[in-house]
């Protein structure tokens, strides 16, 4: 056997022995259930916007689940002719790859329009982690998730860097609200609030103008949110990352930790992260919206509807939404702080995804398949005639940033805390 | 009874056998696949999740897709819901002769559009160069097997002579149901209760 046959077989063996441990009971289900009767075809963003055999959700399952026939089902293992199993080799696993990647935003929009409700989204989801452990994980995605653990390893580095920065923009805070006492508290011991922003000042001005408002009880959390090891499907990366923000809330002794507007870090923390590490977390975890929401119901924000006062629309983060829960905070606070919105149709449950979800931000090389895959997006946003389009997730703010350049939209992308900022009194 | 009565019951028989020693093989090596159990504090309701995912999760009017491939869609609850009323019909066939005529005829019609429908399958899946595409032998047979049950139980219902015949492809049917693609009805509940527990949970469904 050649060294080039030895490492293809060292392959398909960690494969086999990935896909034997992450084909849980809820995967194992959806591998089995789909009877490839085509009725979810058309649930796909991808295949509406460019109609074709690969960009249908049942094509790309098919695709994992052949290759699970042939490693772990022993029926199909014995007559794989009959039951379409496929012994896979290098190249077909680095096609296979590329589909979970760059062909599937793991949006889970086609579970919901399938009879049975297969969870395409999680057969993909364990095709990525098998990739990312046979080395066709995405350059980028990994290197981003390697930064995020270097932040931690070189924390002493970085915390003078960050402390810098928090002071600069505490002093646009303190224009903005036109008083030296606002504040950005940083390794505030016993605050009520453990914030974790994303990089970006967008994602803690003007959420540092409104807890100050609101007189929050708050500190600021020297990491970021983005979790970019859950796209890989890498597990103990995952881990490694959020178990950094979990450790600093944890010595902050903070009761909450408020996620920014980020569609995966929240659903990865709120509702992944107890999996992960078989507990449940010490501190609740909340979106920030969930805090707006909150600070409006209870009258801590005065606020004035008419300074946001052209048409707006909102997009539905996948991972917040459909997979996080957060369907009508969103739109209460929208609603309390625009004085003209229009949803998008369809919306909520059956929202389409923008495109550029679970990773495919990242990539350069993936830019055409996802402006490509946002067309229906992009459709959506113009039927509704909005100026301006909020959405709670940076990933789609910046696909439909590109979206409008594109398809030429003519919008501007903002989040709901921006916007909350705008209409304070 | 006849000689080929009695092998009709040996095989109805022998195939329930295979069918239930594959249910609990299946049941078995599903439940011993792990279950990331949810750790999250709930935001929804696990058990309201889980009533929408057999209930108005079903319905057609909530599915877009639904709307587009209505055709098929009806087409497959009903071919389903036949094969459900076959399977209870099959258990009942001992006492076939007590179960009054007119009753018979509505399932004796019920099968028999069901088998229709069975055939209508066929043409579906051939006429769709996707599914043409995707489609294995096992797609096919299953679809054939199924199809001959419901038009076997049909004739057996309308003429009670026929009911060694319904049983011997019943036997068929049940044996091979464990090992191809029939296996799907078992996860099918799978599928639903996750569904209903994990987006319920999370307060998606409400
Ligand atoms: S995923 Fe569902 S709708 Fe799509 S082909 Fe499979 S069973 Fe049919
Ligand atoms: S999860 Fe989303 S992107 Fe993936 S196949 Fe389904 S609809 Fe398409």
């Amino acid at each position: 056997m050649t060294s080039t046959a030895v490492t293809e077989q060292n392959k398909m063996d960690l494969a086999r022995e990935m896909l034997a441990k992450l084909v849980d009971r809820r995967v194992l289900a959806a591998l089995e259930v789909c009877v490839r009767c085509g009725i979810c075809t058309e649930s796909c963003h991808y295949y509406r916007s460019n109609p074709k055999l690969e960009h249908t959700p049942y094509y790309r399952a098919e695709q994992v689940r052949r290759v699970y026939r042939q490693f772990l089902d022993p029926v199909g293992r014995a007559f794989p002719g009959w039951f379409g199993a496929k012994a896979t080799a290098d190249e077909a696993l680095s096609k296979l790859a590329e589909t979970a990647f760059a062909s599937c935003t793991l949006c889970h929009r086609c579970t919901f329009e399938c009879p049975f409700g297969v969870e395409t989204a999680e057969i993909m989801r364990v095709m990525r982690s098998v990739a990312t452990a046979t080395g066709y994980g995405p350059e980028m995605l990994i290197e981003i998730a390697g930064a995020a653990i270097a932040k931690e390893e070189n924390a002493d580095l970085f915390r003078e860097i960050f402390l810098e920065q928090v002071k600069e923009l505490e002093k646009e805070v303190q224009d903005s609200l036109g008083s030296s006492k606002a504040k950005i508290p940083v390794d505030q011991k016993g605050a009520r609030f453990l914030y974790v922003p994303l990089a970006g000042a967008h994602t803690i001005i003007p959420q540092a103008i409104i807890f100050n408002v609101a007189k929050e009880s708050w500190t600021l959390s020297m990491f970021d949110t983005a979790n970019y090891a859950v796209f890989l499907g890498d597990a103990e990366k995952a881990k490694r990352i959020a178990m950094r923000i979990i450790k600093e809330a944890e010595a902050l002794k903070a009761q909450e930790m408020i996620i920014t507007e980020c569609g995966h870090g929240y659903t990865a923390m709120r509702w992944e992260a107890p999996k992960w590490f078989g507990r449940p977390l010490p501190f609740r975890v909340r979106n920030i919206i969930e805090v707006l929401d909150e600070y409006i119901r209870d009258g801590k924000l005065q606020l004035n509807p008419s300074t946001n006062g052209e048409p707006v629309t909102y997009h539905d983060s996948c991972n917040l939404g459909r997979k996080g829960g957060l369907l009508e905070e969103p739109r209460r606070v929208i609603k309390a702080v625009v004085g003209d919105f229009r949803e998008m149709t369809p919306n909520r449950l059956h929202s389409y995804c923008c495109g550029a979800g679970s990773g495919l931000v990242t990539a350069p090389e993936w830019t055409d398949i996802r402006l490509e895959a946002g067309k229906l997006k992009s459709d959506q946003i113009r039927q509704t005639g909005a100026k301006i389009v909020v959405t709670s997730c940076d990933n789609c703010r910046f696909q439909i940033g590109e979206l409008s350049e594109h398809y030429g939209l003519n919008t501007e992308v903002t989040s709901i805390s921006e916007l909350t900022a705008k209409a304070l009194v | 009874m006849s000689t080929f009565d009695m092998v009709a019951v040996g095989v109805v028989l022998a195939g329930a056998f295979v069918f239930i020693a594959g249910l609990i093989a299946i049941l078995v090596t599903a439940q011993r696949r792990p279950y990331g159990t949810e750790l999250a504090p709930i935001k929804g309701s696990p058990s309201r999740g889980v009533l929408w995912a057999f209930t108005l999760g079903l319905a057609p009017w909530a599915k877009e897709s639904a709307r587009i491939h209505w055709l098929a869609y009806i087409r497959g609850a009903i071919f389903h819901i036949a094969i459900f009323v076959g399977a209870a019909y099959l258990i009942a066939t001992p006492w076939l002769a007590q179960i009054p005529e007119p009753l018979r005829l509505v399932l004796a019609v019920l099968f028999g559009i069901g088998a229709l429908l069975g055939l209508a399958g066929f043409w579906i899946r051939l006429a769709d160069p996707i599914m043409r595409f995707l489609s294995t032998p096992d797609d096919y047979f299953a679809l054939a097997l199924t199809t001959l049950f419901l038009a076997s139980a049909a004739i057996s219902a309308y003429t009670i002579e026929y009911l060694p015949a319904f049983w011997i492809i019943s036997g068929i049917t049940l044996a091979y149901a464990p090992f191809g693609k029939l296996r799907h009805f078992i996860y099918f509940f799978y599928v639903r209760v996750f569904l209903g527990l994990t987006f319920g949970r999370r307060s998606v469904l409400e």
